[in-house]
């Protein structure tokens, strides 16, 4: 599916935000699935990056990418400038399942982290959620999207690595400090960005008996269930799942993260 | 243009087929084109039980290709006959069961079973999976057991084309391709992929957890061409050329090295539908280059 380039904007140091409009329908959107990028025309890079839906129009007609430039194929991306096209195939995955009943939502974001809760915290909110947005990053010129959280009427807790804005420290440990201070635990947690720091949240989540929900971001060939290499472990047993197809959004308790 | 080829009695409507692993049961490709437009597919690599396949991380990018060790996870032959045949007998297609066993036994026991199912086309044997610890490459690097599995698969399979797959990870292709030959086999299926590895410079370990993994994607086309030359020259068999293709072009060149037709694997990651795509664009190809049919082209690189 070929897309439009509507705008390349740079975010902060290393971050920017693609928007981009599907030449042809894209279908419904769940935040947390996941479109296929493919950086260029030849062979060199190879294989199509997976990223994160961001923000989108609820028709599917334009969604946003966050993406951090980390290689060379995102670098090529990086390169976009508004008419440009790219190929996309998409949407994939299983996004994230927020059950009616759960009154108080914990979403803890570092980094691109950030992506899928953009559509999905305001939308939360609107409901009348109660809905803490946790963000972790190395320093405050690394923050993103913390505007757009508070103006969608959440909560917003930061914490940086270096100290530069809220607490200082990282986000998990941030997550650890609301638990204790909380009065009530809250109903569900959902966490977005670098395998350590949703192992980390998920433990504290157990810990507490809230149940968890992580994106899991494993090396994908194909997004759509054919190369058999992005599976997770399942919990407890010899067997693996496909993280393009039954994840990447899993509940912690079900698979390694 | 009439492109279709006759593989060793596998009718294909054109020379563009899946490779094996690369395109699961045929199914998970149905979202992206209509089955019957391709000639062909081979399953991923089917064995006795169920397998889980290996630890991850399981792939990893490389320049122009990736490397892999997934293991041969796959659903295990009772549930391919059960769930995955009923829905492939409706679709006009050849389905080419790829299979792969750890002893001689588990060879011949698949392959007359496989042999038994209606609406299987042809068996691709696999003596060449680099990833796992018994079985594949322990088969089809070593010439002795390499005609013996290939003969002992060939006494049970009476109804339907035997295809050997072949490792290019050994000093002369062509001995292999010679052997296979003379013990039976009715095709090849020219080349798995080489034995490769990268490694994590931080970690200071090897980034797949396998180790090695199996390198595939154009990075290996130059390769797979010079080893269909090789065994277009050593058998009177027919060859599928495997390996990185990406165009029409592409094929055209491994037909041209001696391939009766090709498989397209990698590519299938990236271009989900670059089957389809291809057969359509062959015959345009074929004219500019003054050919009527994909057969005249077999070997035509090999003429003076």
């Amino acid at each position: 599916m070929q897309c439009a380039v509507i705008s390349n904007r740079p975010l902060t140091e290393g971050f920017f935000h693609l928007s981009l409009a599907p030449e042809e329908p894209m279908g419904a959107i769940t935040p947390g699935q996941f479109v296929m990028i493919r950086c260029c025309d030849f062979t060199d890079p190879l294989l199509r990056r997976p990223m994160s839906v961001a923000d989108f129009e609820p028709d599917g007609s334009r969604f946003g990418l966050i993406v951090q430039t980390a290689g060379r194929g995102t670098g090529m991306l990086s390169h976009l400038v508004e008419g440009d096209r790219l190929d996309v195939i998409g949407p994939f995955g299983q996004g994230y399942n927020v059950p009616q009943e759960a009154k108080s939502v914990m979403i803890v974001a570092g980094g691109t982290g950030v992506a899928p809760f953009m559509t999905l915290a305001p939308t939360l909110a609107a409901g009348g959620k109660n809905v803490h947005v946790l963000l972790g990053a190395r320093t405050k010129g690394h923050l993103l999207m913390e505007e757009r959280f508070l103006h969608a009427g959440a909560q917003v807790h930061v914490a940086t690595e270096d100290g530069s804005k809220g607490f200082d420290g990282l986000v998990t440990e941030l997550m650890g400090k609301q638990l204790d201070h909380m009065d009530e635990p809250p109903d569900l947690a959902l966490a977005c960005g670098p395998a350590g720091m949703m192992r980390a949240v998920a433990t504290l989540a157990e810990h507490s008996n809230i149940p968890c929900q992580v994106s899991l971001e494993n090396s994908m060939a194909c997004g759509f269930g054919a190369c058999l290499g992005c599976v997770a472990h399942v919990r407890g047993e010899e067997r693996y799942v496909t993280v393009c197809r039954k994840g990447p959004v899993f509940d912690s308790r079900e698979v390694e993260i | 243009m009439d492109i279709s080829v006759d593989f060793s009695g596998i009718k294909l409507k054109n020379p563009v087929v899946g490779a094996s692993g690369t395109f699961g049961y045929g199914l998970t490709y149905e979202k992206f084109f209509d089955l019957s437009l391709i000639g062909g597919f081979c399953t991923k690599g089917l064995s006795l039980q169920s397998r889980a396949g290996n630890p991850i991380p399981r792939i990893c990018e490389t320049p122009s290709g990736m490397l892999n060790a997934i293991g041969l996870q796959n659903v295990g032959l009772d549930k391919f006959t059960s769930k995955k045949m009923p829905k492939l007998r409706k679709i006009d297609t050849a389905v080419i069961a790829n299979f792969f066993g750890e002893t001689v036994e588990e060879y011949t026991e698949l392959a007359a079973k496989l042999d038994a199912i209606d609406g299987v086309h042809g068996l691709e044997m696999n003596i060449s999976c680099p990833n796992v610890e018994k079985g594949g490459a322990a088969f089809g690097t070593d010439i002795k057991t390499t005609e013996a599995v290939v003969k002992a698969c060939r006494s049970v399979v009476k109804n339907k084309p035997l295809i050997v797959k072949l490792s290019p990870n050994v000093t002369d292709i062509s001995e292999f391709a010679r052997v296979c030959e003379a013990s039976g086999a009715d095709g090849l299926s020219v080349i798995n992929t080489l034995v490769g590895m990268v490694i994590d410079i931080t970690k200071r370990k090897p980034v797949l957890a396998n180790g090695a993994g199996g390198l595939s994607g154009p990075a290996i086309r130059p390769v797979a061409v010079r080893m269909v030359w090789q065994c277009y020259k050593a058998v009177k068999i027919p060859i599928f050329g495997i390996g990185g293709i990406a165009s029409a072009r592409d094929v055209v060149e491994f037909i041209m090295a001696g391939a009766t037709a090709v498989q397209v694997g990698t590519m299938n990651f990236v271009s989900p539908g670059i089957i389809p795509q291809l057969a359509e664009e062959l015959p345009e190809l074929l004219r500019r280059l003054g050919a009527d049919s994909v057969t005249e082209l077999v070997g035509a690189a090999h003429r003076d």
